[in-house]
């Protein structure tokens, strides 16, 4: 990948961008339900649905809304959460950290988990091993993420109090979501890493290696497993992103105030000014995420050159 | 690459080492004074003004000029609370206060009669105020509102401990309106100085009630400090922390110690039932009956329920003692009525008349028209939890016995309150709980005007008994007012089966080991005064 | 031929007799366990396993095994139709895109990054949302959630597939395009179209349930295994068989038609990494 062709995709995160922003505008105008229904529940009158509307600036067009929106996000400017009457973006970077923190932390348990079981799998293809960790990761992608993390909480809290129910700050509360939210990806890295290890084991050169007198595990560690990482990594570049993006589940059930709980919040308000933003900012986490795993590919392939 | 990589793993492991490992872990540590609560959702706003739903600020924070005492059989009491004392004028409209002496706000600034007068104006004129229906009746509220007046005119300031409220029409249940967490009283220089923050900013958020706001951390939980100005008895718990969690997480952190007081609503009965009701628990358990009303709606705006011989079938045909049995494990009580249980109104004389009966709903319908059935749709708030959902089933499942065949439409919350207050749903499952003890704050609420019957989806039709709802408010004689009222539910639940009565609840709390005793909010609310909480 | 591979691979074959009872079971057992899916019994509430009931009842006395299967069929539905919607939309937009090149690629590929970026479950909150939770909106949404990283595979398989000599050949000999896309790229497309359409019906069971968990999906009175598992949430760790049952039924679905999607991959050799 050259530099001019970095460019033109940055140039991509940036449409990708504007076409969201439509998206956005779409769904404001399908959606029903308005934040002030929401708002007053219950205690609903005429006059006070009439008011607070104008209050809220909802009297105007949806047009007129999103135009003033698109003015705003260029500056910078995400608007005001109807609800929690702060900025947007004050929102999402309180938010922010919670979910980079267990996004990281996931990733952490889940690529090592994944990578080693796959090795395991590969090296000690068709016997006991390699059925063991393949049952494991099948069960990392066959199980609904909530299962998961309903299970996790009984057994880890409930039966043996090794750790908190929920997140209260402190590094063990982190533990059963991050297992909880990087389970499925722990499965699906584990089986993209020992087939595309096989592949690569199957290959003339592992067999010239050994003949130079490598054993079998310097071969599978040297080699093999380099070239075997192309894959491997852009799957993890993507999940990662998709992990910073989608942890809507996890962050509920643990009670972590991240950018997917917000985001839930936002939807079920409809809070659009906060939807609009937590979107948009998923969205470009994404985009760029993508954008590295192709980087990450260019790096690490000899076959493309990095000029 | 190796390297690397190994490199890239070990610093983040590092970073989020140093980066989660400073805190401690809140609650069980060591203070034994820690009040550890849970709420099902966070809050919106610590505002009273801004929000009708989230009043734990409000009612531990701040306080009103009056509060309410629950007697041991039942009923309800309005005694002081701010306000020293009082004195009603004979034709009902002026009401005179005395400021207790001495109250200041947390952060020292005293409390006088001009923080009223402030308060109310702000009720009135903030432009989000969802509260202002708590004190619209003051004389001189509709000019406010409307901009032709600069402040409130039914309000007049003596001196700083005294002043009265003038309402422009007698309203009886207007000292029950002062007693709730929406009027609590806020400091006039507290909050011009504050702006936007107030409501939003724990420093900023100042009020004279038994607990100071220390941190709100959003999405995840709440924390009190007891308040060393606060004019009343300390509090037991010198510390409270609520917070968010999902239901299951309730339970299993209450069992393990980990919470002293769980909320049952949260949980669904049969857990309940084989978790906490098994003896083990009977002495820790603390039941209030829930001031509200669970009723069934029928849109008259939607054929054939339009006829009120289809909606006297319908009355008839739901089961709803099986289902108070199998949803709720028939703790409560069947309502025949509008009004409550324990509500200050209550006609023994409307309960009893409502029967399950299959057979004659199928007589009705068949004099109706309707022999061979005909098709309806329920509408299902999806976000209400298992038992609506449950309820609704079984609901579902009698009508089909009578040969309706009913239909179940599910919507998130926001498109199912969009749909209601539009008018247009067609039936649905729903409770009120009263916001004070008056049948005004349910009846006026449902059928006092034509708005109201609008957003309520009920399009009830009949204009004499709407105006006689709006005009029973100004009767002052306690008698004739009951009369008038029973009167009035009469009329609407027996003749023109506006809805049908389901039920009203008990609410069970389980107390953990380290509380010695606790009062539940008067309603049967889940949010809870901390100061009536005792720790061991 | 390929069959006699498929029957040789001990784990596909498998699988696919899994597969095919499960769908028979879903197609017989409510219509013959003398229960009725909705069928409600207020007198023998969560009644354990016994005789009667093999699987117990749940909290309105309905029969938990007549449910199961009931519930499996819908989610097969769920799980069928959505999967062949979105791999019939992916392959065409794929194949469009692949061949016409240009600004048609470029539209495509922008319209599959844009529905990518947005995180899914708000995507299909939108859908459920604003159609309400029936089963045409829980079908739209999950279309929604898959089509684009199938129009990408697709595209760059048929990328591969026009690389190849005869068909720059047959292009230059000016062979009509429908001919050319019909005649050669469709059918070295179909080995990873089988393969994708497998792989992505165990994430739309998976996406199905989580749509649940969020409360929106498949509503009461319907019947899911998603449903299923989320309103018997609660009773986990007190009445586990309500819970167990339908998410045991999800894990075998989906490990099924994960070895089936595996063995396929193996044995027909599409060209991409899927």
């Amino acid at each position: 990948m050259t530099v001019s062709g970095i460019i033109k995709r940055i140039g991509g995160v940036f449409l990708v961008l504007l076409g969201v922003m439509l998206l956005i505008f779409i769904m404001l105008r399908i959606i029903p339900g308005d934040p002030v229904s929401v708002m007053l529940s219950e205690h609903v009158s005429q006059e006070t649905i009439d008011r607070i509307k104008i209050s809220m600036g909802l009297d105007r067009s949806l047009p007129a809304q999103f135009f003033s929106y698109l003015k705003g996000a260029v500056r910078g400017d995400l608007g005001e959460s109807y609800f929690l009457k702060e900025p947007v973006v004050d929102l999402i970077a309180e938010a922010f950290p919670y979910t980079l923190k267990l996004a990281v932390f996931a990733a952490l348990i889940a690529w090592a988990f994944g990578i080693i079981s796959g090795m395991i799998c590969a090296m000690f293809n068709n016997s006991f091993p390699d059925y063991l960790f393949r049952g494991l990761s099948l069960f990392g992608v066959s199980v609904p993420i909530f299962m998961v993390a309903l299970c996790l909480q009984y057994l880890l809290y409930f039966k043996l109090s090794v750790f908190p129910l929920s997140y209260d700050g402190s590094f063990g509360s982190m533990v059963l979501p991050a297992i909880a939210l990087g389970w499925n990806s722990a499965g699906s890295v584990a089986r993209l890493t020992r087939s595309s290890l096989m592949e690569q084991l199957g290959s003339p050169y592992i067999d010239t290696a050994m003949a130079k007198g490598l054993s079998y595990k310097g071969a599978v560690i040297k080699h093999a497993f380099r070239n075997a990482m192309l894959p491997i990594v852009t799957m993890m570049a993507l999940q990662f992103s998709g992990m910073l993006s989608g942890a809507v589940i996890t962050e509920s059930i643990f009670s972590i105030p991240g950018i997917g709980k917000l985001a839930l919040t936002a939807i079920q308000t409809r809070d659009m000014p906060l939807l609009q933003g937590t979107v948009l900012f998923t969205a470009f986490l994404i985009a760029i995420g993508n954008l590295l795993a192709d980087v990450l590919n260019a790096l690490l392939d000899p076959r493309i050159s990095v000029s | 690459m190796k390297k690397v990589f190994s490199i890239l793993l070990i610093t983040a492991m590092v970073l989020s080492l140093t980066a989660c490992g400073s805190k401690n872990a809140g609650g069980a540590d060591g203070d034994e004074k820690v009040l550890r609560l849970a709420l099902n959702a966070d809050i919106v706003s610590m505002d009273a003004h801004v929000t009708s739903n989230d009043y734990i600020v409000p009612m531990n924070v701040f306080d009103s000029l009056l509060t309410i005492e629950k007697e041991e059989d039942g009923s309800t009491k309005i005694v002081p609370s701010l306000a020293e004392s009082y004195e009603i004028s004979d034709d009902g409209l002026t009401y005179s206060f005395k400021l207790r002496d001495g109250v200041v706000f947390s952060d020292g600034t005293p409390l006088t009669a001009d923080d009223v007068k402030f308060t109310f104006e702000r009720i009135l004129t903030l432009p989000e105020s969802v509260q202002t229906d708590f004190v619209v009746l003051i004389d001189g509220a509709e000019d406010l509102m409307a901009g032709k007046a600069d402040s409130l005119k039914g309000i007049d300031v003596k001196d700083d401990h005294n002043f009265t409220i003038t309402l422009s029409a007698s309203f009886s249940g207007f000292l029950a309106q002062l007693a709730t967490p929406s009027t609590c009283i806020y400091s006039r220089k507290i909050v011009t100085e504050a702006g936007g923050d107030f409501g939003n900013i724990c420093e900023k958020t100042i009020g004279t009630g038994p607990y100071i706001i220390k941190e709100w951390e959003r999405g995840k939980s709440l924390t009190f400090e007891a308040n060393p100005k606060y004019w009343g008895e300390a509090p037991s718990a010198k510390k409270v922390v609520a917070s968010v969690m999902d239901p299951s997480a309730m339970n299993m952190a209450f069992q393990k110690g980990d919470l002293d007081i769980i909320d049952c609503i949260f949980l669904d009965p049969n857990v309940v039932d084989s978790t906490y009701r098994n003896g083990k628990y009977d002495d820790s358990m603390v039941k209030v009956d829930r001031m509200g009303t669970n009723f069934f709606m029928l849109n008259e705006a939607v054929p054939p329920l339009d006829n009120p011989q289809v909606r006297q079938a319908i009355q008839m045909a739901i089961d709803r003692q099986s289902i108070l049995d199998s949803i709720y494990n028939g703790d409560g009580k069947l309502e025949d009525g509008i009004y409550p249980t324990g509500c200050v109104i209550y006609s023994n004389e409307n309960q009893g008349w409502l029967k399950y009966d299959p057979e004659g709903a199928k007589k009705l319908l068949g004099d109706a028209g309707f022999a061979d059935g005909f098709d309806m749709e329920i509408s299902l708030d999806s976000s209400a939890g298992n038992q609506n959902s449950n309820m609704v089933q079984v609901i579902q499942d009698n009508l089909a016995k009578v040969g309706i065949n009913a239909s179940i439409k599910s919507y998130d919350r926001a498109s199912y309150l969009d749909l209601r207050n539009s008018g247009k749903a067609p039936s649905y499952l729903a409770l009120w709980l009263l916001d004070y003890n008056d049948p005004d704050n349910i009846i006026y609420t449902f059928f006092g005007s034509k708005d109201n019957t609008v957003l309520r989806s009920n399009n009830y039709q009949d204009e004499e008994v709407i105006k006689r709802i709006g005009d029973a408010r100004q009767i002052v004689d306690p008698d004739e007012r009951a009369a008038e009222y029973a009167a009035i539910e009469k009329k609407l639940v027996q003749e023109d089966a506006v809805w049908v009565p389901m039920f009203s609840l008990k609410h069970l709390f389980i107390k953990g080991d380290r509380v010695e005793s606790f009062k539940p909010q008067w309603a049967g609310w889940s949010d809870m005064y901390y100061k009536d909480i005792v720790l061991k | 031929m390929k069959v006699k591979d498929f029957i040789r691979n001990r784990m596909a074959f498998f699988s696919a007799v899994i597969i095919i009872l499960i769908v028979l079971f879903s197609l017989v057992i409510p219509a013959i366990s003398g229960f009725d899916p909705a069928g409600q019994d207020l007198s023998s509430r969560l009644c354990p396993p016994d005789s009667v009931h093999f699987f117990g009842t749940d909290e309105l006395g309905r029969d938990v095994l007549t449910r199961l299967f009931y519930g499996t069929r819908i989610s097969l539905l769920v799980a069928l139709i959505p999967t062949a919607i979105s791999v019939l939309i992916g392959m065409i937009l794929g194949i469009t895109g692949a061949y016409c090149g240009k600004w048609v690629d470029f539209m495509i590929m922008w319209l599959a990054d844009v529905t990518l970026s947005v995180p899914g479950m708000l995507l299909a909150m939108v859908v459920l949302y604003s159609f309400g939770g029936s089963f045409i909106s829980v079908f739209l949404s999950l279309v929604i959630l898959e089509w684009g990283s199938i129009a990408r595979i697709v595209r760059s398989s048929a990328l591969s597939i026009q690389e190849s000599e005869f068909i720059t050949a047959a292009r230059t000999m000016g062979v009509r395009s429908l001919s050319i896309i019909l005649r050669h790229i469709l059918p070295n497309l179909i080995p990873t179209i089988i393969v994708l359409f497998t792989l992505n019906i165990p994430t739309s069971i998976l996406s199905e349930s989580a749509l649940s968990f969020l409360g929106i999906g498949i509503q009461p009175p319907g019947v899911s295994l998603g449903l299923m598992v989320n309103q018997s949430r609660q009773f986990l760790f007190d009445m586990p068989w309500l819970a167990l049952a339908p998410a045991g039924m999800i894990m075998i679905l989906v490990l099924a038609f994960h070895f089936l999607g595996d063995a396929l991959r193996d044995i027909l050799d599409p060209r991409s990494d899927i």
